[in-house]
This record gives structure tokens, sequence and C-alpha cells, in this order.
């Protein structure tokens, strides 16, 4: 299991949990982000947000946050 | 429920096409000011079919019901009470299953809705197929698949907005019930809570938002609750912990549910496009933001440009307006107000109205069709660190070229603190009229080391809105308000040209009375101030400058330095004017300002002559760093709709470069 900030480019994986206060959370699953659901890591570039695919959409995550979300890569 | 007319809210998630609904329903019968009492921004309309009037909110763009932000708030709080009679939820079709989950969050409220799977187009396009009456069946309101953009089919709309209306639907919450009463402690907590004790919302509602860790909705409760009760609620609510997970699994859950049998599975792919690819590049991407805005800048004078040119006919038509009331032997107190003020004013108006109207149209359209999200994305890092938004970069660069652009681009900015923000800091970017005048000031009188003043301008600026962030940030984008982005990049869609055209006009015509407002007063005292029978010797101006001149020698100013500088608060472009001027005893300072004096000969010179070296250096970083113009004020107020905020960047930039003056004159002292 790896924080979502540590994945390179083009790997997937299944949100397995995610931490953080009350308002992340809320703000975090309503854009759709909730444990279980797949995401794709798209872009992961220094000294930017994060972008992500999920539900069919792209979405640009702040990476400090990003690393409240653990993901279940397919490879480990 | 506003004089028999019915009301309809709009509710969705951004991009869910909330405002081309909006604008394709109400037209140009739009009117946008702040909820009152709050720093967000209302926008209201109206419309009529088959001989019913309809009173349009367009409710903030957010992606919950939650108390994350006063956006979210105001949303709740208008739904709750009771105003409107219908709440429209939208969702966007290509991307059901997410944008989706406004609905979900909605579900326990009592106010009739129906609901909207706008951009079928799009989903269309992708290969989805959405069986809108399986859905409808599910949750018992109506259901249209729509495309809000092609304003020609809008029946399917109103039908479903006049069943919601006479048959009161309200969504069929049933099956996210039995999901949220399989959460462990949900139905004892759920119980503590009686019925509409927040007027309109169900127990279900209520509890499902305590478990989420919603202070503003738990306090309420806990207003209404006593005793035994109380302790009970609290007991039974500290077991959920991380409750907006759970909440959002059963959300998705019953979404997915929703949509298991209505519409198709079609795996999405990404594709990443060519001007993506450029976009989001490590190493270019900010160039080619850059580029992209200036495009826009350039683009949007050619709309502009054909308004601009009005303007100057109310410029000619003051020559003629002058001769015949001289003619007729008008007071030149008349004559002045009619031509010099009047008339010049709405001269300056229709240009800027031009100019705003090209920008809000290219910067919509770049809003529109995606691309704002983007710059967004790749300005994030940057503009996060003063509290901002990406998207405020662009502002900033607009300001380069003129500052009532730089105000009126801030319109895409959706959260009014930053907004304000924003413009309050664009104010400190020279504009296009400081960059003709200063390089040329700087040359005259410091040759060959006018590059350095140059530098040192560009270095007080980034200075200047570091110190403005601190002191401005505080107040307006607080610590706790602060917080990483999360947001959607929706795919690009093709704009419309059309509607957007019409919406950005409307609003250009509310604006019109708004600028008025503003310019006319501000000139008029101006003019009052300047004005004089005989010689400058005569206005008011004069006697307070001479007077006041001890004080303002201070800040490196003389009285004709003194008076340029505040005649600078009218407009750049006259500074230099005004001075040549007073010191060749010609004109009048008005004029000066709009540049209706005649030319003077050896102008150059007469300022050299009477100019100290510090001094000049302590007045082009004053006229730089004030208030922008009076257009730009206007331009400010606008968009901020706040007379106070307006009245603070304008106190705060004349007082800013006064000190800025004072800092370099003494700096000019001692190295010259």
């Amino acid at each position: 299991m790896k924080s979502l900030n540590e994945l390179k480019p083009n790997s997937e994986g299944i949100v397995a949990s995610i931490d953080g206060d009350a308002r992340y959370l809320s703000r975090i699953t309503s854009i759709g982000i909730t444990p279980g659901c797949h995401i794709r890591v798209l872009k992961n570039d220094k000294n930017r947000p994060m972008l992500v695919f999920m539900r069919d959409t792209m979405v640009a995550l702040n990476k400090e946050e990003s690393k409240n979300i653990k993901i279940e890569t397919r490879d480990n | 429920m506003t004089d028999g007319k019915k009301t309809i809210a709009l509710l969705g998630q951004p991009n869910s096409g909330k405002s081309t609904l909006f604008n394709g329903l109400t037209g140009m019968k739009q009117h946008v000011g702040n909820w009152p009492g709050k720093t967000v921004e209302q926008k209201q309309g109206s419309f009529s079919h088959d001989g019913e009037e309809y009173v349009v909110m367009d409710l903030p763009g957010t992606y919950s019901l939650s108390a994350n932000s006063d956006e979210e708030i105001v949303t709740r709080d208008y739904i709750s009470s009771g105003k409107a009679d219908v709440v429209c939820i939208l969702a966007d079709s290509s991307q059901l299953e997410r944008s989706l989950f406004m609905l979900s969050d909605y579900a326990g409220i009592k106010v009739p809705c129906f609901l909207i799977l706008n951009l079928a187009d799009v989903a269309a396009d992708q290969g989805k197929t959405i069986d809108a009456e399986k859905i409808r069946r599910k949750l018992g309101i109506p259901v249209v698949l729509m495309s809000a953009t092609d304003v020609k089919k809008y029946d399917n709309f109103f039908a479903a907005l006049n069943e919601a209306i006479s048959k009161k639907t309200t969504l069929d919450v049933s099956a996210l019930e039995e999901r949220y009463s399989k959460l462990d402690g949900f139905e004892e907590l759920k119980a503590e809570i009686p019925e509409d004790l927040i007027p309109g919302c169900s127990s279900t509602w209520m509890a499902v938002k305590t478990i989420e860790g919603d202070k503003v909705v738990r306090a309420k409760i806990e207003n209404k609750l006593t005793g035994d009760s109380l302790v009970r609620f609290n007991s039974h609510a500290a077991r959920f912990d991380k409750g907006a997970l759970l909440t959002g699994e059963c959300k998705f859950s019953w979404i997915d549910d929703l949509l298991s049998d209505s519409v198709n599975k079609v795996t999405a792919t990404v594709k990443t496009s060519k001007l993506d690819k450029a976009l989001t590049n490590k190493t270019w991407g900010k160039v080619v933001v850059v580029l992209i805005v200036i495009g826009g800048l350039l683009l949007s004078f050619i709309p502009a440009v054909p308004i601009m040119l009005l303007g100057s006919v109310f410029t000619a038509l003051a020559v003629p307006v002058r001769n015949a009331l001289n003619a007729a032997n008008a007071s030149p107190i008349i004559t002045g107000i009619v031509c010099d003020v009047i008339l010049q004013s709405l001269a300056n108006i229709v240009k800027m109205l031009g100019f705003a109207f090209g920008i809000n149209l290219v910067f919509g359209m770049f809003e529109e069709s995606g691309l704002m999200a983007r710059i967004s994305y790749v300005f994030d890092n940057t503009m996060s660190k003063m509290g901002l938004q990406g998207k405020s970069v662009m502002p900033f660069l607009v300001s380069f070229g003129c500052t009532i652009g730089g105000a009126s681009s801030s319109r895409v900015i959706d959260n009014w603190n930053q907004k304000v923000l924003t413009i309050a800091l664009a104010w400190a970017v020279p504009c296009g009229a400081a960059w003709a005048i200063i390089p040329m000031l700087a040359a005259n009188f410091f040759g060959p080391y006018a590059v350095l003043v140059i530098i040192a301008i560009l270095l007080v600026m980034l200075l200047h809105i570091w110190i403005t962030a601190k002191i401005f940030g505080r107040k307006l984008v607080k610590k706790e308000d602060r917080y990483g982005i999360i947001m959607e990049l929706p795919p690009y869609h093709k704009p419309k040209w059309g509607a957007m055209f019409r919406f950005v006009l409307g609003r250009t015509k509310d604006m019109f009375f708004r600028v008025v407002k503003v310019i006319i007063p501000v000139c008029l005292l101006f003019w009052i101030l300047s004005y004089s029978a005989g010689s400058i010797e005569g206005s008011a101006l004069y006697k307070i400058g001479t007077a006041i001149e001890p004080v303002t020698k201070v800040f490196g100013m003389n009285w004709q330095l003194f008076m340029a500088f505040i005649a600078s608060s009218i407009g750049k472009e006259g500074a230099v004017g005004v001075l040549t001027a007073l010191y060749s005893q010609s004109g009048t300072i008005y004029g000066a300002v709009n540049g209706t004096n005649e030319a003077v000969a050896n102008s150059t010179q007469l300022l050299l002559s009477n100019i100290s070296g510090p001094q000049a250096l302590a007045f082009m970083f004053a006229i730089t760093f004030n208030v922008p113009c009076v257009v730009a004020l206007a331009a400010t107020y606008q968009e901020t709709h706040s007379a106070k905020w307006t009245a603070i960047i304008t106190g705060y930039y004349t007082l800013g470069a006064l000190i800025i003056s004072f800092l370099v004159y003494h700096i000019g002292l001692l190295i010259m």
C-alpha cells in the first residue's frame, strides 16, 4: 500500500483508506474519491498539484493532502 | 414565491452546465449582486413561459451541501428557507456517477425538485446511452436528459418544471435510507433528531450531516435538544469516526445502483490532448499559459474596438456642444460640466465597457471551454502561496496591459474573498498607462539610468504584492480557510459564442449603470476642485495644494507634483500633462488629465528645469503605485459589488503611493 503522492504517472490502484479532518474527508468524497474507488495517476510533477483520473473525471489534487490517500496498487 | 411568480433554484456541481442553463433561460434578464450579509455572489434572473413568470436563482456551484465554505452554507440556507418553489438539480451526463453526488447529498431535503442530466451531447459522443425514464421511476421525480447549450430544445425542461411544481415531486430516498440504516449506530442517532428540526430537512439528512462532522448542522441540533435527549444525541454522534467516508460510500453505492440498468458501461479512457500536454508540461506549462492569456487579451480587442470607437463619438461630440453652449452664452460652469465632466466621462465609460465586454467574452469562453481549469492547475502552487486560486494569475497578467481589464477578468474567480484579494493585488501591477509615461520620464531625467528605474519599479511591484497579500490576505482569506486544491479538469467543450455573447452583453448593460454611479461623481468632484474662472490659482485644488505643500514636501512633492499625483488617480496618462500645464501656466488641470489641452512646446525642458532628480524619481514611483485610474476603480466596484472594499483598496493605494514616494525621495536625496 502506498500513499497517492508516491505513485508514478500511469500507475493505478484502488483507494484503500483516506485520513484527514472532517472538512477534508467531506471535500474529497464530494468530488468522488471514496474507499474502493479506482484511481489512476496521470501526472505527478514537482511543484504542481497531482493529476488523477477517477469516476470518468480528471481531477487536480493538492500533493501534500494526497499523502492522506492510501492506494492498493496492482503490482504489490 | 415573489409576487405570485414561481421561483426555481439551480443546484449543481461546477461544470454541470448550470450557468449555461441559467443564461439559456434568462438571457439578458439577469441581476448580479451579493447574498445579503454574505460575501458570496448572487445571480438572479427571470423569464416567462406560457404566460407564467419565473424567477431563477443560480446557486453557487459547489461540490456538496456541507458547510465547508460560505458558498455551500448560502446554498443550503437558501434551499431550506423555502423561498424556492422548486430546486432544479443538475448533473453532468458524461460523468454521471460522480456528478450525481449532489443529488445524493440533497436526498432528505423536502423542497420539490427535479433532475437535469445535462451535457447529453457529450455523453452521446462518448457512446453512452442513458435511460432517463428508468432513473425517473427509481427517484420519483421528473428527470430530463438534455443539452442546456441547445436553447431551442428546452421543451422537456419546461414540462419537467411544470410537473415538479404542480405535483410537488420529492425525491424517493428509501433505497438510500436503507443503506444509511445499516451503518452501526445510525438508527439510534437518527431517533434523537426530530423531523424538520431544521425546516424542510428530514431526520435522516440531519443525521447524515452530523456523522459527516458538519459543525453548523450539529450546532443547530444541539441548540434545540435538551436534557437526556441531548446527551444521547452527543454520545451516538461520538461513535462515528471519519463519517464522511461512511456516508460517501452509501451515497456512491446508491448512485451505482441507480445507474446499474439505466446507463451502458463505457470504459472511459483519458485522452490527453496536445493542448493538455503543452499546458501541463513541467517546464513549458507556465509559458504556454502566459502566451494564451496574452493571446486572449489581444483577441478581446476584436469585439471591444467597435464599442470603444463608439466612445470616441462622445469626445467628438464635446466640440460642437461646447461651441453651441458658448454661442448660447451659457455659463462656463454649465459648459464645463456638460462637456468636460459628462461627455468626457461617458466617452471613458463606453470605452471601458467595450474593453470589459471583450475581456468578459474571451475569458468567459476560456472558462466555458475548460481552459481556465488548466490555467488554475498550472499556477496553483504559485498563487496558493498568497491564498489565491491558480486562475488569479490571469488578472495579474492582464493588468500589465490595463487594470480595468484585470479587474474585469477576475470575474471567473468563483470565491468572492479571493476575487477581492486578487483585484487588490492586481492594482500593484503597473498598467499600460504607467508604461507609456514612466520610461519616457525616466529617460528624460536619468538618461541611460532609466533602465535601473524600470528594474526598481518591477522590484517594488513584487514587494508591494507580497506586502499587500500579507495585509489583505489576513483579513480576506484567513489561514483556516486556506486549503489545497481539489478541482475537476473538465473535458474541453466547444463554447457557444451566441449564448455567451448575449449573456455578456446583458451584464455589460448592468455594468453601465453601476459604473456611471462611480465615475461621474468622482470626475465631477475633481472638476469642481480644479475649476477656476481665471488662472489655475483660482481653483480649490491650488489653494489646498499650496496650503498643504509643507506636508507634501516630506513625500518629495511640491504643490505642482502633488496635484499631478492627485490627477493621476483619475488617469495616469494625464499626470505629465498636468505638470506641463502647471509649469507653463497654460490650459487647465482637467483638460490636461483628459488630454484636451493644447500641446506645449519644449515641455520636456520645462519639467527638467523645475523638478529635481529625487523629486522626479519619487514622483514616478508615486504615480505608478497610485490608484490606477477612476475607471479601474469603477471596474473594481463592479466586480466586488462592495463600496466598502473598493474604498479600502483605494485608500490603501493612495497612502501606499505616498509612503513609497517618501522612501524613494529620501533614498534619492542620499544617492543623487
